[in-house]
């Protein structure tokens, strides 16, 4: 592992590097995956820019009715510790207190995990169910993605060689919501999912008619994603056993797991029906118990 | 080429000319002679390298040396006083919660780490503090007891 290292002190000197360097320069953000891909050769960089001194970047800032804001370099144990995502996108805080341990989630950054593209990002789930928005920054100018236009295959996404990941973006969601992000791995910590689901629930209402049901998936796809088709059963309907079995049916049918030396694509199948009926029990506990004030 | 980074380690200024992809654990293991962080997968999984970065525990495999400038860098190195052991280590002695000994640097620096915010943990709190730091002796048992001893004596 060699290579030049680059220490911009703000975003802009950061993105004049960035136009200079371009897929020369590797982006350090809390380097959990970036050096260990590094030291194990699976990934050679001339030059490693680190964004540690970035500190315009670390942020989480409620945006009132909008939503939230949260910088790219904020670390997993922030985003779990804080108040604001507590209240508004507990899932998320639930997902990131889930990635490795302390020490991982001390170092290890939200923005980090989304640019790995891993399949298996943690804080992807929750931030799909919640139509993040993704702003990248260049010199050129910014440009907002939504993140499921984020991420094209394995370590692999929109960014272009010279834009860095800036913001994550959480709109608010309407009216009484519950959600949830489920993990599975053999142990509770240290672990790559095996599979995870996110899954919101949205009512209308009455305790009983749920308007909306998102459903988000890891580690079973090239790319986290959302099942569509599992979701679109609940759509205005009040929620029965029958059709829990029947959305997480379909759900493992929108998958396309492989067998590789965490699991089988036969017990990853089988993992996402039992966490998805899971996952949409407790979400729809939680949307009932969530009182329709809204966010302040 | 070598780069000049100024590290405080153990409240301690060190001014060192090192090579920039150098990580924090070989820089303090080869450098600076503080051997007592150690060096098990260098990967971020096991824990033994397990320091305090501004008060929260980190792999030092995991982090760039030159990316710690101006940060505050605590070892095991610096947990005793003055020759006194820090509690948690008393507590360790006096319980027996080490075996060979390889992970207990990293899991005394994690749980130096909790009590600075929870000084009266739970059984479970305690375990999620640990889940970082691997003992290939399983020796967690006792080092759960050391921990809960101190509570009481507190």
């Amino acid at each position: 592992m060699r290579f030049e290292l680059l220490q911009p002190r703000s975003l802009a000197e950061a993105l004049e590097m960035k136009k200079d360097y371009r897929e020369r320069a590797k982006i350090l953000a809390g380097g959990t995956d970036l050096l260990v891909l590094l030291k194990d050769g699976k990934l050679r960089a001339q030059a490693v820019m680190s964004l540690g001194r970035l500190s315009e970047l670390n942020f989480i800032r409620s945006e009132g009715e909008r939503g939230v804001a949260i910088g790219a370099l904020v670390s997993h144990s922030d985003v779990a510790a804080s108040r604001i995502i507590q209240q508004r996108c507990p899932d998320l805080a639930e997902a990131c207190a889930q990635v490795g341990a302390a020490q991982i989630q001390n170092l290890g950054t939200l923005g980090g995990n989304l640019c790995n593209a891993s399949p298996a990002a943690d804080a992807a789930p929750p931030l799909l169910l919640m139509d993040a928005l993704l702003t990248l920054a260049s010199a050129r100018g910014e440009r907002r993605v939504a993140i499921h236009d984020f991420f094209l295959g394995p370590r692999r996404t929109v960014l272009e060689p010279d834009e860095i990941l800036q913001e994550i973006f959480v709109p608010q969601p309407v009216g009484r919501r519950g959600a949830t992000y489920l993990k599975l791995g053999r142990r509770k910590a240290m672990e790559i999912a095996i599979v995870g689901v996110g899954v919101a629930i949205h009512l209308n209402g009455s305790d009983r008619i749920v308007s909306e049901c998102r459903i988000a998936m890891s580690s079973v796809a090239p790319t986290p994603l959302r099942a569509r088709r599992g979701e679109a059963i609940f759509a205005n309907q009040e929620i029965r056993d029958e059709l829990i079995e029947e959305a997480a049916e379909v759900a493992a049918e929108e998958a396309s797991p492989i067998s590789d030396v965490r699991a089988t694509r036969g017990y990853r199948l089988d993992m996402i029906r039992v966490l998805c009926r899971r996952a949409v029990r407790e979400a729809l506990a939680r949307a009932r118990n969530h009182k329709a004030e809204g966010w302040r | 080429m070598k780069i000049p980074v100024t590290l405080k380690v153990n409240g301690e200024t060190y001014d060192l000319m090192i090579a920039p992809y150098r990580t924090l654990l070989d820089v303090l293991r080869e450098e600076m002679r503080l051997t007592g962080s150690k060096k098990g997968c260098d990967a971020g999984d096991c824990g033994a390298c397990t320091v305090l970065l501004d008060g929260k525990p980190v792999n030092a495999c995991l982090v760039l040396a030159a990316t710690a400038q101006d940060r505050e860098i605590l070892t095991i190195e610096g947990l005793a006083r003055n020759g006194k052991l820090h509690p948690l280590q008393e507590a360790f002695v006096k319980e027996g919660a080490v075996q060979c000994g390889f992970c207990t640097p990293g899991i005394l620096m994690s749980l130096k780490a909790l009590l600075d915010t929870n000084p009266a943990p739970t059984l479970e709190e305690i375990k999620i503090a640990m889940a970082g730091n691997l003992c290939r002796c399983t020796g967690y048992s006792k080092m759960f007891k050391a921990v809960e001893s101190l509570d009481r004596g507190m």
